[in-house]
């Protein structure tokens, strides 16, 4: 029954009125940025990430998950209504979404799609209470080899899961690596790739990296495509779905919660990915798979739910390894060290009251979301009738202040600005910005494990081999990197990519 | 050249060297106490490799390209424009102060990309300007640069 005096523990955190209020705020934030383009839950994140510095760690990263789920749920009513994914995680969701809203089925959609968030954040919050506190214990005989190998491996399983080629995010990784490791070197105190910079000698500041990388050129990408968003003109009505709608949805729900929850523990898109798996999967068991793609609520509720699901088995590798799965991660990871705590398998036992309250925190946002997106939709479809040409000015105007107020300095938006330009040409040539992102957050950490190891092994690297944990960790690197060169892997993961694109 | 993937690749492979030249500098160290730019050099040579396989993959792939396609029907000096105006408000940040650089930005970006009626720039990049300058510097106080106007 310790589990239950966990979670008492937890609420009696979660439903303390500040943390309720930071709660409110990161879910609204969150639905505010997955409703409108251009800005994701990164982005904001990193945005706000500089007015938590005074608030409570708990309260702080309590808002900072709420803005991660709750993109997820704004994502899908521009899905819904406009035909424009607020999110990557949200892309299959117009596929079916938005055709049952020109059917005038946008309210039942909109709403099977707020229940199924629901239903699955809630499981996959059940699944992380029970699997990480177990999977910390398991964590806490692992030694720098094991970790270095499990970064390792984190790293790998991201270029593998990227949509476009392998040896491309690969490249990313390595190039976020070298990000990661500008600065002062931890064992001797020498400046490295710091160019007489003073602002480099802590190293290169990740929100500032963040948002030039996923902010800045996403508003350039957008400035110079002229996009138009009409909005469905239709009077949204009958949010909540019928009981047919409940019986064709409910086992949809079921399974995309299950394959998001797992996919979601994986490093790489998560959320991304089990959308479209759940997708594909629902296709495959309906009885009616040629009606896919032309409206039906199946599949719009399962990769829903399968986003959500994704989004909480996410937090699992961050709260008992202490290694971010994904971009949002990394940034929460950045958070907590900054609050001096280390993520890791003694997280949960050090900080009970953070890693509990931030769970139980997750299950009252997820309430406060129906509440939100439900009889709130009109409020979110009059954001939506905002022109691109207002709003990113604003967009802008929020990046530059928050990071000039990081530490007042100048230099970092040089910085922010220099990787805006970097981003947007990643974007042109087809590049992706999480491998690098997440490389540069566990390029210190990996220094430091690979250096450890090879003091303990006299400088052999061995150690990485003779080790029963890194052995087999280091065995699937491998079996990761040669895999997409076999032919029948290749060519399914080209149909990957070619329907992500 | 056959396409972007392959030009791209050489300008990785330029910063990849460079890293790894860079980094002998601060000294590799050995294996048993790796230096300073052990893990830089290793990273920079992982990128010089790629980069290689990258370029020459591509010459197995059908693909063809040129740079020009990538922002064909694209509103690129829209993106240029921009960019400048970031650049300036940065430098200018400190001189100017918070409030007149903001709103010099905030009412060139609300013109660049549609021309909005001047009446509606001067409202929002002042309703832009104020409201940031109320939740940045009085509620969450961010010690804004006050620059020529002194507050």
């Amino acid at each position: 029954m310790e589990i239950l005096a966990n979670v008492m523990l937890g609420f009696e955190v979660a439903l303390q009125p500040a943390n309720l209020f930071f709660c409110f705020m990161g879910v609204l934030i969150g639905t505010l940025v997955g409703v409108l383009p251009g800005l994701g839950p990164v982005a904001a994140m990193s945005l706000l990430l500089p007015t938590t510095f005074h608030l409570a760690p708990v309260s702080a990263v309590i808002m900072l998950s709420g803005i991660y789920y709750g993109a997820m749920y704004g994502g899908s009513t521009t899905s819904i209504l406009v035909n424009i994914p607020g999110e990557a995680a949200s892309v299959v969701t117009c596929l079916d979404g938005y055709q049952m809203a020109r059917k005038g089925r946008a309210g039942a959609a909109l709403g099977i799609a707020a229940f199924g968030s629901f239903i699955a954040g809630t499981l996959s919050i059940l699944g992380l209470m029970l699997l990480a506190p177990l999977l910390a214990e398991v964590a806490l005989k692992f030694g720098p080899p094991e970790y270095f190998c499990l970064m390792l491996l984190g790293l790998v399983i991201v270029t593998f899961l990227a949509g476009s080629s392998m040896p491309k995010a690969l490249l990313m990784a390595a190039f976020g690596l070298f990000l990661g490791l500008i600065g002062m070197d931890i064992m001797t105190a020498t400046p490295r790739f710091t160019f007489d910079m003073y602002f480099l000698m802590d190293g290169v500041g990740l929100v500032p990296v963040v948002m030039g990388l996923f902010g800045v050129s996403e508003v350039l990408l957008n400035v110079e495509s002229k996009i138009k968003r009409e909005v469905f003109e239709t009077k949204i009505k009958g949010l909540l779905p019928n009981r047919r709608d409940w019986g064709d949805s409910i086992w949809p729900i079921i399974r995309g919660s299950v394959v998001g929850f797992f996919l979601g523990i994986l490093p790489g898109g998560g959320a991304v990915i089990s959308s479209f798996v759940s997708y594909g999967m629902e296709k495959k068991l309906s009885r009616h798979p040629e009606k896919f793609g032309t409206g039906v609520i199946e599949g719009v509720a399962g990769p829903e739910s399968a986003n959500n699901a994704a989004a909480g088995g996410a937090f699992i590798p961050l709260m008992t390894l202490g290694i971010p799965a994904n971009a949002v991660m990394a940034m929460l990871l950045g958070a907590l060290t900054i609050y001096g705590m280390q993520p890791g398998p003694m997280l949960i036992k050090q900080h009970p009251d953070l890693f509990w309250g931030v769970v139980t925190s997750m299950y009252i946002g997820n309430i406060m979301l129906l509440v939100l997106n439900l009889p709130l939709i009109g409020i979110w479809v009059k954001i939506l009738k905002i022109p691109y040409e207002v709003l990113f000015p604003l967009i802008l105007l929020f990046c530059l202040i928050g990071v000039f107020s990081l530490n007042n300095n100048v230099g970092e938006i040089g910085l922010m600005l220099f990787f805006g330009g970097v981003g947007y040409f990643m974007k042109k040539f087809n590049y992706e910005a999480a491998p690098l992102v997440l490389a540069m957050v566990l390029g210190p950490m990996m220094e430091n494990a690979l250096r450890q190891s090879l003091i303990m092994a006299n400088g052999s690297a061995a150690i990485f081999f003779t080790r029963p944990i890194s052995l087999a960790v280091a065995l699937l690197v491998l079996i990761l990197l040669v895999l997409p060169m076999l032919p029948w892997v290749k060519k399914k993961r080209e149909v990957i990519a070619e329907i992500v694109e | 050249m056959k396409n972007n993937d392959q030009r791209s690749s050489l300008f990785w492979l330029v910063i990849g060297l460079s890293i790894v030249l860079y980094s002998s500098k601060y000294g590799l160290g050995t294996f048993s106490s790796p230096g300073p730019g052990f893990l830089p050099f290793m990273s920079g040579a992982a990128m010089v490799l790629l980069a290689l396989i990258v370029f020459f993959q591509q010459f197995s792939r059908g693909r063809v390209d040129t740079l020009k396609s990538l922002w064909a029907h694209t509103r690129w000096p829209t993106v240029l424009m921009v960019m400048a105006s970031l650049v300036f408000y940065a430098v200018l940040l400190r001189t100017l102060g918070f409030l007149l650089d903001t709103f010099v930005l905030t009412a060139f970006l609300l013109r660049v990309m549609e021309p909005l009626s001047w009446k509606k720039v001067l409202a929002g990049a002042s309703g832009a300007t104020l409201g940031s300058y109320a939740i940045f510097e009085l509620w969450l106080e961010a010690q804004l640069p006050a620059g020529v106007l002194g507050f």
